[in-house]
This record gives C-alpha cells, sequence and structure tokens, in this order.
C-alpha cells in the first residue's frame, strides 16, 4: 500500500471539445480505455475515488469491474460545474492529503511512480509537463522548481497537467479552476511528469502516437 | 466535533443476500418470493403491500426456524467491522420482522429499526407495524447532528433522501437506478464502502 491513502480522478465532464459522445475516461486509444491506463497506476492507493457525471453509469460499471472498491462520487450538475466543483465534492470530508488526477490522462507509468514517491515527503506537490500546444495553462518555476504562478500566457516551458498531491490545501466548490486555489498557496514544489491530457481531437491523435514511446509493462 | 449515525439497510448490504426469499425455501416458494422481493427492491409493488403479502406467505414457519435460518446468512465482512467499532452509533433499518432477525442483530451487536410482529411463542400471528424507514431517519435527528444512509433498493429510498450523507451500495446487486439518482456516493463492496464511512 503507498503511503498516500487517497486518490480521486476526476470523470464527470462532458469532453465536449474532444467531441465523441463518450466520457473522455472511456475513449479508446490503441485497444485500450484512458482510464484503463490510469487505474493500474492507482493499484497500491487505498481509497480511490472517481468523480463521475456524464455517461455516469457507464463508467462506473467499467471502473468498478477493474477496481471494485472504488467509490463513486456522484456529480449530477456535471453540465454546469467545473472540475473544482467535482474535486470538492470528492475531498471536502477528508482530513488527509490527496492526490487529484484528471481522468483524461494517459501517464507515463515510471515517471509517475517517481511522483509518488516524492509526494510521500508529505509536502504539496504540483505536476507539470513539457509545454505541448499553445492553449495550456503554464508554470512560471523558479530556480528551486517552485511553481512561481499559473498563467495563460505567455507560454512557458512547462505546463499544469491536471496532477498534484495536495497537503492541508482545500479546492473550494465555487472555484472556477483548481489552479486557481493552488495559485493562493505558491510557491507550490513541482515534479515532471510525462503525459499527455485529451482534451481535443489532435490531443487525441497525440495520445496515439505518443503512447507508444510510454512503457506499461510494469505498471 | 458532530455526532454522526450511520444507518444500514439489512438485506443486501449487510447481508450478503435477501432473507425471505431464503425463508421461502423452506416451504418451497423460494422462486415465487424471490420474484416479489425482487420487483419490490425495484420499486414496482410498494414495499408495504408486498411485505404484507409475503410475511402472510412465510406465517408457517416456527419463529425459532426463521431465526435460524436468518442467523446462517453471509454478512459483509468489512462492514460489520466497521458497526462493531462504531456500534454505539450504527443502526440497522429494515423492514424485516424484529422476531426474525433478533438473534441476527444481537450477534451483530448494534440498535435496529424494524417492522413488529404479532406472535404467540414460536407462532407469527401476523404483522403489528411496518417500518417506514424515513422515521427512523427523522427519530435519530433528535440525537444527531449528521446521519449517513445506506441502502440498495427502493425501499430505501426515503431514508436517503432524509440523510446528509446517501450512499448506493451495490455489493451483492446494483442499486436500483432511481435511487443511485438520490445518492452522494455509489460503492460496489464493502470495502470501498468503509472508505467513505471513515472519513465521516
Amino acid at each position: 500500500m503507498s503511503r498516500i491513502r487517497h486518490a480521486i480522478v476526476s470523470c464527470a465532464g462532458l469532453g465536449s471539445r474532444l467531441g465523441l459522445n463518450s466520457a473522455k475516461c472511456l475513449v479508446h486509444v490503441e485497444g485500450k480505455r484512458v482510464i484503463d491506463y490510469l487505474l493500474p497506476l492507482l493499484a497500491d492507493i487505498e481509497d480511490l475515488r472517481v468523480v463521475v457525471g456524464f455517461q455516469e453509469a457507464e463508467v462506473m460499471e467499467h471502473v468498478s469491474k477493474i477496481r471494485p472498491d472504488a467509490v463513486f462520487v456522484r456529480n449530477p450538475s456535471y453540465a454546469s460545474t467545473s472540475n473544482s466543483y467535482s474535486v470538492n465534492l470528492a475531498t471536502h470530508d477528508l482530513h488527509e492529503p490527496f492526490m487529484i488526477i484528471d481522468g483524461d490522462m494517459i501517464i507515463e507509468p515510471a515517471s509517475f511512480r517517481r511522483f509518488l514517491l516524492a509526494a510521500e515527503c508529505g509536502e504539496s506537490m504540483v505536476g507539470v509537463a513539457r509545454s505541448k500546444t499553445d492553449e495550456a495553462v503554464f508554470v512560471k518555476l523558479d530556480e528551486s522548481g517552485y511553481v512561481q504562478q499559473f498563467q495563460r500566457s505567455p507560454r512557458a516551458p512547462f505546463e499544469w497537467c491536471g496532477v498534484a498531491y495536495l497537503a492541508g490545501i482545500h479546492i473550494e466548490r465555487s472555484s472556477q479552476f483548481v489552479f486557481d486555489d493552488l495559485s493562493r498557496c505558491l510557491p507550490l514544489k513541482s515534479y515532471e511528469l510525462e503525459c499527455v491530457e485529451i482534451d481535443t481531437p489532435d490531443d487525441l491523435k497525440m495520445a496515439q502516437r505518443e503512447i507508444h514511446k510510454y512503457n506499461f509493462s510494469f505498471a | 466535533m458532530q455526532r454522526v449515525a450511520f444507518c444500514f439497510d439489512l438485506d443486501g448490504t449487510v447481508i450478503r443476500g435477501e432473507i425471505l426469499p431464503h425463508l421461502a425455501r423452506s416451504i418451497d416458494l423460494a422462486d415465487e418470493m424471490q420474484l416479489l422481493t425482487t420487483l419490490t427492491m425495484q420499486g414496482a409493488i410498494p414495499f408495504e403491500h408486498s411485505f404484507r403479502l409475503r410475511v402472510k406467505l412465510l406465517s408457517e414457519i416456527p419463529i425459532s426456524t426463521a431465526q435460524e435460518i436468518v442467523s446462517k446468512l453471509p454478512l459483509e465482512s468489512n462492514i460489520i467491522r466497521f458497526i462493531q467499532s462504531h456500534n454505539s452509533d450504527s443502526y440497522l433499518v429494515t423492514g424485516n420482522l424484529d422476531v426474525w432477525i433478533k438473534p441476527l442483530i444481537e450477534r451483530i451487536g448494534c440498535q435496529c429499526f424494524s417492522s413488529q410482529a404479532n406472535h404467540s411463542g414460536d407462532r407469527l400471528l401476523g404483522i403489528k407495524s411496518v417500518m417506514q424507514k424515513e422515521h427512523a431517519v427523522k427519530s435519530l435527528r433528535e440525537r444527531y447532528e449528521r446521519i449517513v444512509a445506506i441502502g440498495d433498493g427502493m425501499n430505501d429510498a426515503m431514508m436517503l433522501q432524509g440523510a446528509d450523507v446517501a450512499i448506493a451500495y451495490g455489493g451483492f446487486r446494483s442499486p436500483v437506478e432511481n435511487l443511485v439518482r438520490l445518492a452522494h456516493y455509489v460503492v460496489y463492496n464493502g470495502s470501498g464502502l468503509c472508505h467513505v464511512l471513515d472519513t465521516q
């Protein structure tokens, strides 16, 4: 078992920018669903909470077959609320540190394992990735690798990737974005992850290319 | 610190099965009883009408025989552990008859809201009152600031609606769709359920 006890995977959103009429975590990439790549990485985390909304029955059916002890947190207002709202629903009763992960991500397993090990020291940590597009939320890092600022522009070498380990930081229901809450707690330690987030059809194409570079054999 | 009460449905949640179909097996009516029970869980038949009919069918079974059958039913071990470690704030809330489940409740060791039987010795005469689960929640409100309710069928709907935290449980069978719509959380085994309960 990991020393990190709680992980929240956000899978409630409509995925309207991808436009596939499917919850993004259920989209197929190279023969497997996106969530199938993520769940093995979280196998050692005792309390896995999956926030569901759009196509909740399908997501619950699929995830519970792989992770029967998963806790599904319902966000019936998924169409009109932000990811912060979903994260708050899943974490408002937690009094211990937790991981948050967007459910539309494919993460290279070795880099995720290093992230988990680094997080075990107990300090809040923000996952960052090499910037891939101009539409990302970029992070301005200091020389020690601490996040000084989240910004839409100018483009920076690293972007916020939707993964964080939060100790004593609460995500408010009313926030527009998770990084709004993180912005109030800066500076925050960063840790680089190799990953792709699937928001658009172009991201999906990128994921189909990038995934062959990832080694899932020991995930 | 808020005082929290935990209200558990019995059949299909604490017990890994249904009491009435097991009792019916002893008088060779298992399939008929399972059909009635399933329709009731899905909300196709109102609970009270169905329960009165089912009890009538089962009334020839001596109470001691029913107790013995109920006592042998498998329990969900994670939930039992949770109840026993929070026994002063855990409640079983069930439509089942008090006389049938008495030894089981004593063994689990928590408090219980149930339907009540009229009986004479070992003989069941009829039903004195049918448990309305929302009444259990209302009465606990006087003593608790926060109520957590766990169930799987439509007869749990009012209990979940009255609770502060509503959990649809699918450990024995999938929770009915309309109950899921009332729930804050959905879990599919006892271990997952305890992850939620431990953080309340």
